[in-house]
C-alpha cells in the first residue's frame, strides 16, 4: 500500500496504530452544532467506520476504524457537514483542506450560561472562518467568563468574556449584595463607600458576579463587547505553562487581527526543519525576543481606549 | 371620552403633554438584564408612543418613580439644612390596572399611615396616570383573584388597536387636547383580563399562628434572601435612611433615603447585635403573611395586588402564588396543633 | 405642606454623666411631649437614631443616651451650647391615666428605666393620684446605675427597690434580678393592681412572667417596645411586627397587644 501520509494528515485523517487503517476528524468550530449533523455522523461511522464515534478534547468528532480506500467515500459524506458548519474549503468533496490550525475550542457560552460575557460559538465561529485553513499548529479557545470552562490559558490563544459593569448610583441601594459577592467568589474589588459602591478597576477582572448579584440592576452590562487575551499557553512535553495576560478589555475586531498577525509572523520565522512543520509559537518568540513577536502582532491594531496591554510578558511553567 | 389616534396623531398628543410632563412608560432596555445580550422591560421616560412596550409586563415596576430607589432629602452643612428640589414639571405615568391599585396601597402607608410623607405627596400631587389595558394575562398574573383587574380611576386608557391607539379619557383639561388631534371620538371600554393561569386562593381563617407553621422551613435554605421580590414589587415601600458626607467637602452632606427589603441581611438589626427574623424562612413569613394578611387586618384589604412580578423575578424559582396556596394546609396545620 | 423629616434645632443646656458610655443630655424643646415618647435626633452626615424623653421640664427634656454607634458616639462629643437636630416626638407614650388610683409598679431594667423616668417623676410630684408606686429598677452593676441622685427623692415618695445583677461584696447594694422581687411585692388587690416594665428584650419577657405568675392580669401590664427604626412616622417599615407599627401604635403597649 502507499499512501501520502503528509497529505493524509493535511485531510484531517491520521495514522493509527492499526496498519491500512485510518480515522477521520471533523471539526465543529466553538463546539455546537445543528442536531442534525448527529445521524449524517453516526452514518459514517457505521458504513466506513467501526461504528462508534470519539469526542476529542478538541470539541470535534474522530470517526476510527476506516479503511484508507475509503477516505474519498468519507470525504463525499463529510460534505454536507463541512458545508452545514460553514468550514472554509479548497476543493468542494475533498474533505478538510487542512489540519495544523486546529478546531477553535469553547465553553457553552452566553447561548446557555448566565455567566457567560457573550456567544462564544458566534466568536469561534468568527475566528475560524478567518483562519481556516491554515497548516499552522494554532491553537485557540474561547470561555464565556472568567472562570475559564474552556481552560483558555493552556492554548495559543486564550479568550476570556470580560463585562465592564455599569453602574447607576441611582439605583443602588446598598444592600451589599454586590460587594459581598465580588468578595467572595472574585477578587474583590468592590468596597462600600458613603452608602454606595466604588470599584477598582484596577483590580476588576469583568467576571460579572456584581450584574448577576444586584437586586435593583444598579449593576448592568457594558454595551462593548470586552475580553481578555491570553497568549502562548501549552500543554506538550518541554516546557507545559499556562497561557499569560496579554491584552485586558480587548475588542473582537484586534483579536481577529492579532491572530492572523501572528500567522504572518510564525511564517516568516518558523524554524523549516522543525518536525513535522510544527513548533510551538513560544519557543519562536525566545528565539525573536518579544519585542519582536509584538511589532508584528500589532500591526494595524486599534485598541480600544479602555485596552490594557501588558508588557513584556514572562511565562513560567513547567521546565524538563 | 373616547378616541381613536394614529400613531401621528397619538405622537401629536404626546409630544404636547411633554411640555408639562414627564412622561413614564414600559420601556424597552437594551442589554439591561442580567445575563449579557439580553433585554429587560423596565420603567424610563419615553418620548413617543412606539417606546412604549405594550406586550410585555416590566420587570420592575413604576413605584420608582413615586419612590425612587434612592432619594435625596435634604442637603446639610453643620448646622443648616435646606431641603432638596422637587422636579419642576409633573409626571405621567403608563401602568397597567394591578399597578394602579398597587398605588392605593402606596398612598395608604406615604398619605395615611401617620403623618403624610412631604417627598412621597409632593410627587404624587403632579402625577396623572393612563391604564394599559390588558388584553391578556401575562405569566404569572393572577390579578382576577386578588381583584385588581379592572380600575376605572385613571386619568386616560390607552391600548394599541390596528395600526393605531384607543384612548378612554377622564381628565377633563386633556379633552380638547385630545379631541384635536384624534382621527375620530368613538366609545373606549379599556380592556381587562377575566382570566389568569395562575390562581390563589387565600384561606379564610387565616391568623398570625400560621407563622408558626413548619411550612417556612422549606425557604429557610431555598431562599438566599437577595430581595429581589421586594425590590420588584408595587406595594412594597420600605426604606432606611442614610446621611452622608460628600468626600470633597467634609462639612457638607445630605440625607437621604433608599428601598430597604425584609428579606435582605440588616433589615432588623439592633444596637447590641441583635436582629428578629434571622432565618429566610421567617422572613418569607412575615413577606408573605404581610401580603395577604396582616396588612388587610390593619387596613381592610389586601397588599399583595397580583401582578407576579416577584414570581418572574426569583432567581431561586420560589413562587409567591404557589406559597399562598399552601396556606390552606397551613390553616390546617396549626389549627391541629392548637386544638 | 408640612416636612416630618426636616430637624429643627436644639440646643444642649446640660450633660449628666452616668456611666462612661450613659449620659443624659439636657435639651431644648417647646412643645407638648409625653414621658416614652421619642424623638430622632440627628447629626448631620452621621445620621438619625430614636431616643426616649427621659425627663419633661418646662422647655428642657431629658434624653439620656446610650454610646453605641455611628450616631450616639457623635452626640457624645457635644456639650453644653453645642446643637442636635431633631424631629419628633413620635410614638404613643405612658398615658398616666392609665395608672391614676391605682397600685402602680414600675419595673425597669438598665437603660430601660429612661423612657419611665417621667412616669415615676410624675406620680412622685403627685402621690396622692396613685394608692401605691413601687420601682423596681435593676442594673447589671453599681457602676451601671442611672439616675443615682433621682433614687434619692423618689425613696421619699416611693417604694423603691434598687437592685445589681453583681456587685463587688462591700457594696452596699442589694443584689438580685429584677424578677426576684416580684412576688414579694405587698400589694392590696394583685388583680386590680398595674404595672409597667420596660428594659432589654429578654427582661421584659421574665418579667412579664413572672407579673402573670404572681396574679397581675394581662390587660394590667404595659410594656415599651424597642425595634430598629429608620422613619418613627409608620413610612420606613423597619419596625412593623405583624400588624403593628412600633412608632406609631408604640412603643407603649398593653400586654394583650404588646406580647
Ligand atoms: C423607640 C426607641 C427608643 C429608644 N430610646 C433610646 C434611649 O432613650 N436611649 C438610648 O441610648 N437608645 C435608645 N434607643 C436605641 C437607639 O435608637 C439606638 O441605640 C441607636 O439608634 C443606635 O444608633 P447609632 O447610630 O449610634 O448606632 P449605629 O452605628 O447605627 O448602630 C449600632 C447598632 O445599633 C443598631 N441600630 C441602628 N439603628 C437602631 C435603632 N433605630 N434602634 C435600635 N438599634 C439600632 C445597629 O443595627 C447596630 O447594631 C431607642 C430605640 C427605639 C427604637
Ligand atoms: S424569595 Fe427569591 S427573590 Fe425573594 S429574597 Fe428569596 S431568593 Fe430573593
Ligand atoms: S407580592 Fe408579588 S404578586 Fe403581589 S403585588 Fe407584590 S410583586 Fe406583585
Ligand atoms: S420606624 Fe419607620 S415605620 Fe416605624
Amino acid at each position: 500500500m502507499d499512501i501520502n501520509t503528509k497529505l493524509l494528515k493535511k485531510n484531517a485523517f491520521r495514522v493509527t496504530k492499526k496498519r491500512g487503517m485510518t480515522a477521520s476528524r471533523v471539526r465543529v468550530p466553538g463546539g455546537h452544532l445543528e442536531a442534525i449533523y448527529l445521524p449524517l455522523l453516526q452514518n459514517i461511522a457505521e458504513t466506513y467506520g467501526n461504528g462508534t464515534v470519539h469526542i476529542t478534547s478538541r470539541q470535534g468528532f474522530e470517526i476510527p476504524g476506516i479503511a484508507f480506500e475509503n477516505m474519498p467515500q468519507v470525504n463525499e459524506l463529510l460534505q454536507p457537514i463541512i458545508e452545514g458548519l460553514d468550514i472554509n474549503q479548497q476543493v468542494p468533496g475533498k474533505g478538510y483542506s487542512a489540519a495544523g490550525t486546529r478546531n477553535v475550542v469553547a465553553c457553552i457560552g452566553n447561548r446557555v450560561c448566565p455567566y457567560a460575557c457573550y456567544d462564544t460559538t458566534g466568536f469561534a465561529q468568527r475566528i475560524e472562518k478567518a483562519i481556516f485553513p491554515n497548516d499552522l499548529h494554532f491553537k485557540i479557545a474561547l470561555t464565556g467568563c472568567p472562570n475559564d470552562c474552556a481552560k483558555v490559558r493552556m492554548h495559543d490563544f486564550g479568550i476570556m468574556g470580560m463585562t465592564e459593569p455599569q453602574y447607576n448610583i441611582d439605583r443602588c441601594v446598598n444592600c451589599g449584595a454586590c460587594v459581598k459577592v465580588c468578595k467572595k467568589k472574585s477578587v474583590g474589588a468592590l468596597q462600600e463607600v458613603n452608602y454606595k459602591v466604588k470599584r477598582n478597576a484596577d483590580k476588576c477582572i469583568g467576571c460579572g458576579e456584581c450584574v448577576l448579584a444586584c437586586p435593583t440592576r444598579a449593576w448592568t452590562r457594558g454595551k462593548q463587547k470586552l475580553y481578555r487575551f491570553t497568549l502562548f499557553g501549552r500543554t506538550g512535553k518541554k516546557n507545559p505553562r499556562l497561557g499569560e495576560d496579554f491584552i485586558k478589555w480587548v475588542d473582537e475586531d484586534s483579536i481577529i487581527k492579532i491572530i492572523l498577525n501572528t500567522y504572518d509572523y510564525v511564517d516568516s520565522y518558523i524554524d523549516p526543519a522543525a518536525p513535522g512543520g510544527k513548533e510551538h509559537i513560544g519557543y519562536i518568540v525566545d528565539r525573536t525576543g518579544f519585542e519582536e513577536f509584538l511589532t508584528w502582532a500589532m500591526k494595524d491594531v486599534q485598541l480600544p481606549e479602555i485596552a490594557e496591554v501588558y508588557t513584556p510578558i514572562y511565562w513560567k511553567g513547567v521546565k524538563y | 371620552m373616547g378616541f381613536y389616534f394614529t400613531k401621528d396623531g397619538m405622537n401629536a398628543v404626546l409630544k404636547r403633554l411633554m411640555d408639562e410632563y414627564l412622561v413614564y412608560a414600559p420601556i424597552r432596555m437594551i442589554g439591561g438584564g442580567a445575563f449579557s445580550d439580553t433585554n429587560s422591560v423596565r420603567y424610563g421616560q419615553i418620548s413617543k408612543i412606539s417606546d412604549i412596550i405594550f406586550n410585555q409586563k416590566s420587570e420592575y415596576s413604576f413605584k420608582e418613580i413615586l419612590l425612587p430607589l434612592s432619594q435625596t432629602l435634604f442637603f446639610f452643612t453643620e448646622d443648616q439644612v435646606k431641603e432638596a428640589e422637587a422636579p419642576k414639571k409633573g409626571a405621567i405615568i403608563f401602568l397597567r390596572s394591578c399597578d394602579l391599585h398597587a398605588v392605593k396601597r402606596l398612598d395608604e402607608i406615604y398619605l395615611r399611615n401617620g403623618f403624610e410623607d412631604y417627598y412621597y405627596k409632593r410627587l404624587r400631587e403632579n402625577v396623572k396616570f393612563i391604564l394599559l389595558g390588558c388584553q391578556n394575562p401575562f405569566e404569572n398574573c393572577f390579578c382576577v383573584d386578588m381583584q385588581t383587574n379592572t380600575i376605572d380611576t385613571y386619568d386616560a386608557s390607552i391600548e394599541q388597536a390596528g395600526d393605531g391607539y384607543v384612548m378612554d379619557n377622564h381628565c377633563n383639561a386633556w379633552e380638547s387636547l385630545l379631541s384635536s388631534h384624534c382621527l375620530n371620538q368613538q366609545d373606549v371600554q379599556p380592556s381587562h383580563v377575566t382570566e389568569t393561569g395562575v390562581h390563589v386562593k387565600i384561606p379564610d381563617g387565616l391568623s398570625i399562628d400560621a407563622a408558626n407553621s413548619k411550612m417556612w422551613d422549606e425557604y429557610d435554605d431555598r431562599c438566599i434572601n437577595c430581595g429581589r421580590c421586594n425590590f420588584v414589587c408595587p406595594t412594597c415601600t420600605c426604606f432606611t435612611m442614610q446621611d452622608i458626607f460628600y468626600t470633597d467637602n467634609g462639612k457638607v452632606g445630605e440625607r437621604r433615603r433608599v428601598a430597604a427589603s425584609c428579606m435582605v441581611d440588616g433589615y432588623t438589626d439592633v444596637a447590641g447585635g441583635g436582629s428578629y427574623r434571622k432565618k429566610n424562612g421567617q422572613r418569607m413569613r412575615f413577606r408573605v403573611l404581610h401580603k395577604v394578611y396582616d396588612y388587610k387586618e390593619r387596613f381592610g384589604y389586601h397588599m399583595c395586588v397580583g401582578c407576579g412580578r416577584c414570581d418572574d423575578i426569583c432567581p431561586e424559582y420560589i413562587s409567591f402564588s404557589h406559597c399562598i396556596n399552601k396556606l390552606e394546609s397551613v390553616v390546617k396545620e396549626v389549627g391541629d396543633n392548637n386544638a | 405642606m408640612h416636612n416630618e423629616y426636616m430637624p429643627y434645632l436644639s440646643e444642649i443646656k446640660e450633660v449628666i454623666k452616668h456611666t462612661d458610655i450613659e449620659y443624659t443630655f439636657r435639651i431644648t424643646y417647646e412643645g407638648a411631649v409625653k414621658p416614652g415618647q421619642f424623638f430622632e435626633v440627628s447629626i448631620p452626615k452621621y445620621g438619625e437614631a430614636p431616643i426616649s424623653v427621659s425627663g419633661i421640664n418646662n422647655g428642657i427634656i431629658d434624653l439620656t443616651i446610650r454610646r453605641v454607634g455611628k450616631v450616639t458616639n457623635e452626640v457624645f462629643e457635644r456639650y453644653v451650647g453645642d446643637k442636635l437636630f431633631l424631629r419628633g416626638p413620635y410614638g404613643n407614650g405612658f398615658d398616666v391615666e392609665n395608672y391614676k388610683n391605682k397600685e402602680l409598679v414600675i419595673v425597669a431594667g438598665g437603660t430601660g428605666l429612661s423612657p419611665v423616668r417621667g412616669v415615676v417623676e410624675y406620680f412622685s410630684e403627685h402621690p396622692q393620684e396613685v394608692k401605691k408606686l413601687i420601682l423596681i429598677a435593676g442594673f447589671k452593676t453599681p457602676k451601671d446605675i442611672l439616675f443615682l441622685e433621682d433614687f434619692e427623692r423618689w425613696n421619699k415618695k416611693a417604694e423603691v427597690i434598687l437592685t445589681v445583677d453583681q456587685a463587688e461584696e462591700d457594696s452596699t447594694y442589694q443584689v438580685g434580678l429584677v424578677t426576684e422581687y416580684i412576688p414579694k411585692l405587698s400589694l392590696k388587690n394583685v388583680e386590680e393592681a398595674v404595672a409597667v416594665v420596660v428594659g432589654p428584650p429578654a427582661m421584659m419577657r421574665f418579667t412579664t412572667q413572672k407579673l402573670l405568675k404572681t396574679g397581675f392580669l394581662e390587660q394590667n401590664i404595659w410594656i415599651s417596645q424597642e425595634r430598629k427604626m429608620s422613619c418613627g412616622i409608620g413610612k420606613c417599615g423597619h419596625c412593623k411586627v405583624n400588624d403593628t407599627y412600633i412608632c406609631l401604635d408604640g412603643p407603649v403597649f398593653n400586654f394583650t397587644k404588646g406580647r
